[in-house]
């Protein structure tokens, strides 16, 4: 299995962890499943285990914390020329995320609760690859624990952000978006305000871009249903 | 199980009955009040009506604002969820479960549904009903069990047992133009088919004999063409008897000795007679016994003068019941003296298993009706008494005299408050088949009938009705009425019908059976030939 | 006790009040000075000095000498597409003199920049734990000079270059070595002949491996208080001796010559533009004796927000390529520099690689205290010490 390492935990803890990213200003997109694997002798039981967890926040800083970013941009240099000009930026700057524990494989099995234990510090971070994604998804318990997270990133942007990426990962699988909105509205039925931010969120027909007369075009391609 | 799911149970009590909130593709508009649905609970099935629909919402915020451009993706997410429905459902009977096969004949083992004696638990899913349930609760189609109709989304027969229909008096009823005479027909002929019990009809719009057109302009038969010579048909009007292809067995004429006091004061309101009629009719009665009205008929003023001053009637009340009166006398089938033996031969004839319909002809006025059948049905049940008493004592076979249902049209000139007690009609509702005799009344306003008698009615077949006072009389002495008062203020004009009481196990919705080739064909209809007739008349009378 | 801050805030005001009011009448001597800077011939003033130093006249203040001209500038040059700056720099916790064991620790940071087609950066920092005699004594033999206070300092500054030195040998573009601070180290000055050459002994061997690398080599020093030059001026201007009875000179130039003595070189030389240099000058430490080869020169730059002095060794200064480069160097990176005044991010990042934080001096003092406990031995602090980290009622 082709594994993409995309950060490395540098705080842990029972409910998920910080990772640092590899690529400095580019942490993996909010919302998005990702993995860390813990092989038999790290792992509770005899067996390795694979770690589930949802990004639940981006930030770029500098790497020691009482350094503020200044600014540094001028008529000429800007953006990206900015980090050519000073490469001590890719030294002092650190992209880091926070991701949550949604559940976990072992034993070919999916469970969608917190693994008693937490992932050791300094393991490695992977995107999960799409097969992995479709088969954690296939239930939707773990929606319910996207909700209590309690970041920065308020929980509903951060549950439409994951339903919006697994409906992308799955193909625009409309059935699932279906399925997922559903659960979502049960969820959330004493709240409608905060229903309704979640539903414009993930609403398959906001992502399209309309016509000037209001239609919405229809994108082809990836299976999705017209 | 292929029903399909409903919803599921999520609050209730015993005798509030059972909320169920429907699954989210479920929409109310595919749900009627009176709908026949199933509730499977641990245990137990429980067959029940919906009697009630609500709209719920999870956040009642979400009712003051509802989000103004929800996209169809959110309507539909919402749905079930945060908005949904919930439907009152009222368990009527209930049947154990015993394992996955559910055969009717293990069923019957187990002795069929009961009545209610408990609730399901929370989250039992409601079902539709299929065509098992229906067999299991109704029955079969079968000798004694007689298809009355269908549910309303469904095409499976719900039968109406009619062994236990003519057990008890029972009523149709419905507002104008809802097809009681239909109803009437159908359970005519399945009662005459399955030869359950005879039948004397009071035909006062001659409906039930012949073809007639109805209102939509197509004919239909009568029970004479559908059934041959088990039908005789007598007539109060001579020259309907002389028309071709419509013969009348007899011609029946009623005989002022034949009217009692009680035939009369009956009529007080037709007759335009006065408050003291009664007093006066009591005291000709002294005087001439049987013959009293004859007598007062045939009084001189001056007769009518000495009378009273004998007597010490008023005489203007005599004067004005001797006006009254005199109209009887101009009647065309009306005779001074008639013999009882019409009747006799009449009663002879249904013992014997032939079916009777009383034709009015042109003599169809309130009167006419109203004092023919009181007076018929009082000399009938009068044989029958007879008969029951000698039954009684030989306990032969062929001595126990052959159920019998009477059926009559404008039911409330006979059985309101006021009368009820003085009928023929009241009388035999009230004693419950004591002489084999049971009615079949007709009306579309059930709230004149005396409440006691309408408690007496076993099974009530009602087509729609709007006013309240109708609904609450048609639902006197059911059980959960209040699961039924919206059932039929719901139903449709024509043809829908709910039927509850002792000849079905549990109130059910329906649309009635048609009236047509179909139904003809399956109650063994022929063509009637002439050599038919004359057979027909041979059989009745006998060899005279 | 808590400090009186009422009587504090009375003296602040007059101490505003009388900078405000000098500040014109500074203005007006200091275009004076100016004036007299672009008009004194820098050979006069070269020959002048020389005649003082023959006569053994002994001024009082250190004096510049003149190598070109006094108001000559130089405009800054481009820097090559690609190269590297190494900045260094270093910081202690010193000894702690009321504990019974003594060490400190030194760490140095440095930061080397690539600049070009392939920008790069590499930071980093090396710390040591100095308890041997060679690092707590000059001369570990006699353990009589403690390294400490003046002289710790200097051990930084040597450490400093010397980590200057190591790094360098793995660069291949041009290379510009910054220290932050002065190359001459005049700190030492006070110090024994035995001392002060034991303790350059090392500085002036990294000079001399930056040298054979060809890597030129400055001392960056932001908000400069040296008055070097001004002090020239002043001699020039003295018709007697320098700082004797100047209150009672009768000579026209009493005045600009009193006002000078509070002007300073970034002052005077506020008239460079940006990226300018002034030209090279050499300055009278004594400590400069002991340099020999590597006898450290300076020159003014306006790097863009002030006026910094650099100070760099004669063989960069008369190497015109080298100090081409260093000065297009130096200005390039107070041009990329985010703060203002403007500092090279060489200098600012080797800082905070360097720097030791309170947190983590408490942490070395307790590992310190543990890994000495755990062999039995307690650390006794002085009563004093005790009492202030206490400081109970």
């Amino acid at each position: 299995m082709k594994t993409t390492r995309i950060g490395e935990i540098i705080e842990t803890m029972s409910t998920g962890f910080v990772a640092q990213s590899f690529k400095l200003n580019r942490p993996p997109p909010l919302g998005s499943l990702v993995l860390v694997r813990l092989p038999a002798e790290t792992a509770e039981s005899s067996a390795s285990m694979d770690l589930y967890a949802v990004v639940t926040y981006g930030r770029t800083v500098g790497l020691d914390p009482s350094r503020r970013a200044v600014r540094r941009s001028t008529d000429t240099v800007f953006d990206q020329a900015i980090y050519q000009e000073h490469p001590e930026l890719n030294r002092t700057l650190r992209t880091e995320f926070g991701a949550m524990l949604v559940g976990f494989a072992a034993d070919g099995l999916v469970q969608q609760h917190l693994p008693s234990q937490p992932p050791p510090l300094h393991f490695s971070v992977q995107e999960t690859p799409i097969e992995e994604v479709r088969r954690f998804t296939h239930r939707l318990h773990y929606l319910r624990l996207l909700l209590m997270d309690s970041g920065e990133v308020s929980p509903l942007q951060v549950l439409a952000a994951n339903v919006r990426q697994v409906y992308h990962q799955r193909g625009h699988d409309r059935v699932w978006l279906d399925a997922a909105a559903r659960e979502i509205a049960t969820l959330l039925k004493n709240d409608h305000q905060a229903l309704l931010t979640v539903l414009y969120a993930i609403d398959p027909a906001e992502s399209r871009p309309r016509l000037e007369d209001g239609r919405t075009t229809h994108l082809l391609g990836g299976g999705e249903q017209i | 199980m292929n029903r399909k799911r409903l919803g599921a149970v999520i609050d209730g009590t015993y005798n509030g009955g059972l909320t169920v909130r429907l699954d989210s593709g479920t929409t109310t508009e595919q749900l009627r009040i009176g709908d026949f649905v199933v509730v499977e609970g641990q245990r137990n099935l429980y067959f029940s009506l919906i009697s009630d629909i609500h709209l719920k919402a999870t956040d009642p915020r979400l009712l003051t604002g509802p989000p103004r451009d929800a996209s169809p993706f959110i309507a539909q997410t919402l749905a079930g969820t945060s908005i949904y429905a919930t439907v009152e459902v009222r368990p009527m009977l209930m049947l154990e479960k015993a394992g996955e096969s559910r055969d009717l004949l293990a069923q019957e083992k187990r002795g069929g549904p009961q009545p209610v004696r408990t609730i399901p638990m929370h989250f039992a899913e409601l079902r539709e009903a299929n065509e098992l349930d229906f067999a299991t609760v109704f029955g079969k189609e079968g000798k004694l069990n007689f298809a009355m109709g269908m549910p309303l989304t469904m095409d499976i027969p719900i039968c109406l047992s009619l062994d236990r229909f003519v057990e008890r008096s029972n009523g149709i009823f419905g507002q104008s133009g809802t097809g009681k005479s239909f109803l009437a027909r159908l359970i005519i002929s399945g009662v005459i088919k399955s030869k359950a019990a005879v039948n004397l009809i009071f035909d006062m719009h001659d409906e039930y004999s012949f073809d007639k057109q109805t209102e939509d302009g197509h004919w239909v038969k009568g029970l004479r063409q559908i059934f041959g010579s088990k039908v005789l048909i007598y007539s109060l009007d001579e020259k309907m008897g002389r028309r071709t292809g419509r013969n009348v067995d007899v011609t029946l004429k009623i005989g002022l000795n034949q009217m009692e006091e009680a035939d009369i004061v009956l009529l007080s309101e037709e007759l335009n007679l006065r408050k003291t009629a009664e007093a006066t009719i009591g005291l000709l009665r002294d005087a001439f016994r049987g013959q009293w009205l004859l007598k007062l008929l045939e009084m001189t003023p001056e007769e009518l003068e000495a009378f009273c001053r004998g007597s010490g009637a008023h005489p203007a009340s005599m004067a004005s019941l001797q006006r009254n009166l005199k109209r009887l006398r101009r009647k065309d089938y009306i005779v001074n003296e008639a013999s009882f033996s019409a009747l006799d031969d009449m009663v002879e004839a249904l013992d014997r298993g032939k079916h009777v319909i009383l034709q009015f002809g042109r003599h169809n006025t309130v009167l006419d009706y109203v004092l023919v059948s009181n007076l018929v049905t009082r000399r009938v049940r009068q044989r029958y008494e007879d008969k029951m008493r000698r039954y009684e004592e030989t306990q032969a076979v062929a001595d126990q005299p052959r159920p019998l249902m009477i059926t009559i049209e404008e039911a409330h000139k006979f059985l309101n408050p006021a009368v009820a007690r003085q009928t023929t009609f009241g009388t035999i509702a009230r004693e419950m088949r004591k002489y084999n005799v049971t009615l079949m009344v007709i009306d579309q306003r059930p709230s004149s009938i005396d409440p006691e008698v309408m408690s007496q009615l076993g099974t009530r077949v009602s087509g729609k009705l709007t006013e309240e006072r109708d609904i609450d009389a048609v639902l006197t002495g059911v059980s959960r009425r209040s699961a039924l008062r919206g059932a039929l203020a719901s139903l449709d004009t024509r043809q829908q019908i709910l039927i509850m009481g002792h000849a079905v196990p549990m109130p059910i919705v329906m649309r009635t059976r048609q009236y047509d080739e179909a139904f003809y064909r399956a109650m063994g209809a022929r063509f009637v030939t002439p050599q038919d007739a004359e057979k027909d008349i041979r059989d009745l009378f006998g060899d005279q | 006790m808590p400090l009186k801050l009422e009587p504090i805030s009375r003296q602040v005001d007059s101490m505003a009040q009388e900078i405000v009011d000098l500040s014109p009448a500074q203005e007006q001597f200091l275009e004076q000075a100016r004036a007299r800077l672009r008009s004194v011939s820098a050979d006069a003033l070269r020959q002048k000095l020389a005649q003082q130093r023959r006569q053994q006249i002994r001024i009082p203040w250190l004096v510049a000498t003149p190598r070109g001209s006094l108001s000559g500038t130089t405009p800054a040059p481009s820097p090559p597409s690609d190269f590297c700056v190494i900045g260094s720099d270093a910081s202690s916790i010193p000894p702690d003199r009321h504990s019974s064991i003594r060490y400190y620790v030194l760490n140095v940071g440095y930061a080397l920049l690539t600049y070009g087609s392939h920008p790069d950066a590499l930071l980093e920092a090396t710390g040591q734990l100095c308890f041997r005699d060679e690092d707590l004594y000059v001369f570990s033999d006699k353990r009589d000079v403690p390294i400490q206070g003046v002289r710790l300092g200097a051990r930084m500054e040597v450490e400093s270059l010397r980590i200057l030195q190591q790094v360098v040998g793995t660069v291949s573009r041009p290379t510009l070595a910054l220290c932050d601070g002065p190359l001459i180290l005049w700190t030492l000055q006070n110090e024994t002949k035995k001392v002060r050459q034991a303790m350059l002994h090392a500085f002036l061997e990294a000079m001399a491996l930056l040298r054979q690398a060809g890597v030129p080599l400055a001392g960056y020093i932001s908000y400069t208080n040296a008055r070097d030059v001004a002090n020239s001026l002043r001699v020039w201007l003295c018709h007697t001796r320098p700082n004797e009875e100047c209150e009672r000179c009768d000579s026209d130039d009493r005045d600009l010559c009193l006002a000078l003595a509070k002007i300073r070189d970034r002052d005077l030389f506020a008239f460079l533009a940006a990226g300018e240099r002034s030209e090279l000058f050499s300055s009278s430490s004594q400590i400069l004796e002991e340099y020999g080869e590597h006898r450290a020169d300076f020159f003014y730059l306006n790097v863009g927000g002030e006026i910094a002095r650099i100070e760099v060794p004669q063989w960069v200064g008369s190497d015109a390529e080298l100090l081409d480069f260093l000065h297009a160097a130096i200005y390039d990176q107070c041009r990329r520099s985010p703060c203002f005044p403007p500092y090279p991010p060489a200098l600012l990042e080797a800082h905070e690689q360097a720097v030791i934080t309170a947190a983590e001096r408490r942490l070395v003092e307790e590992m310190v205290e543990r890994a000495l406990g755990q062999l039995g031995r307690r650390v006794v602090r002085s009563a004093k010490d005790d009492s202030k980290r206490r400081r109970g009622v």
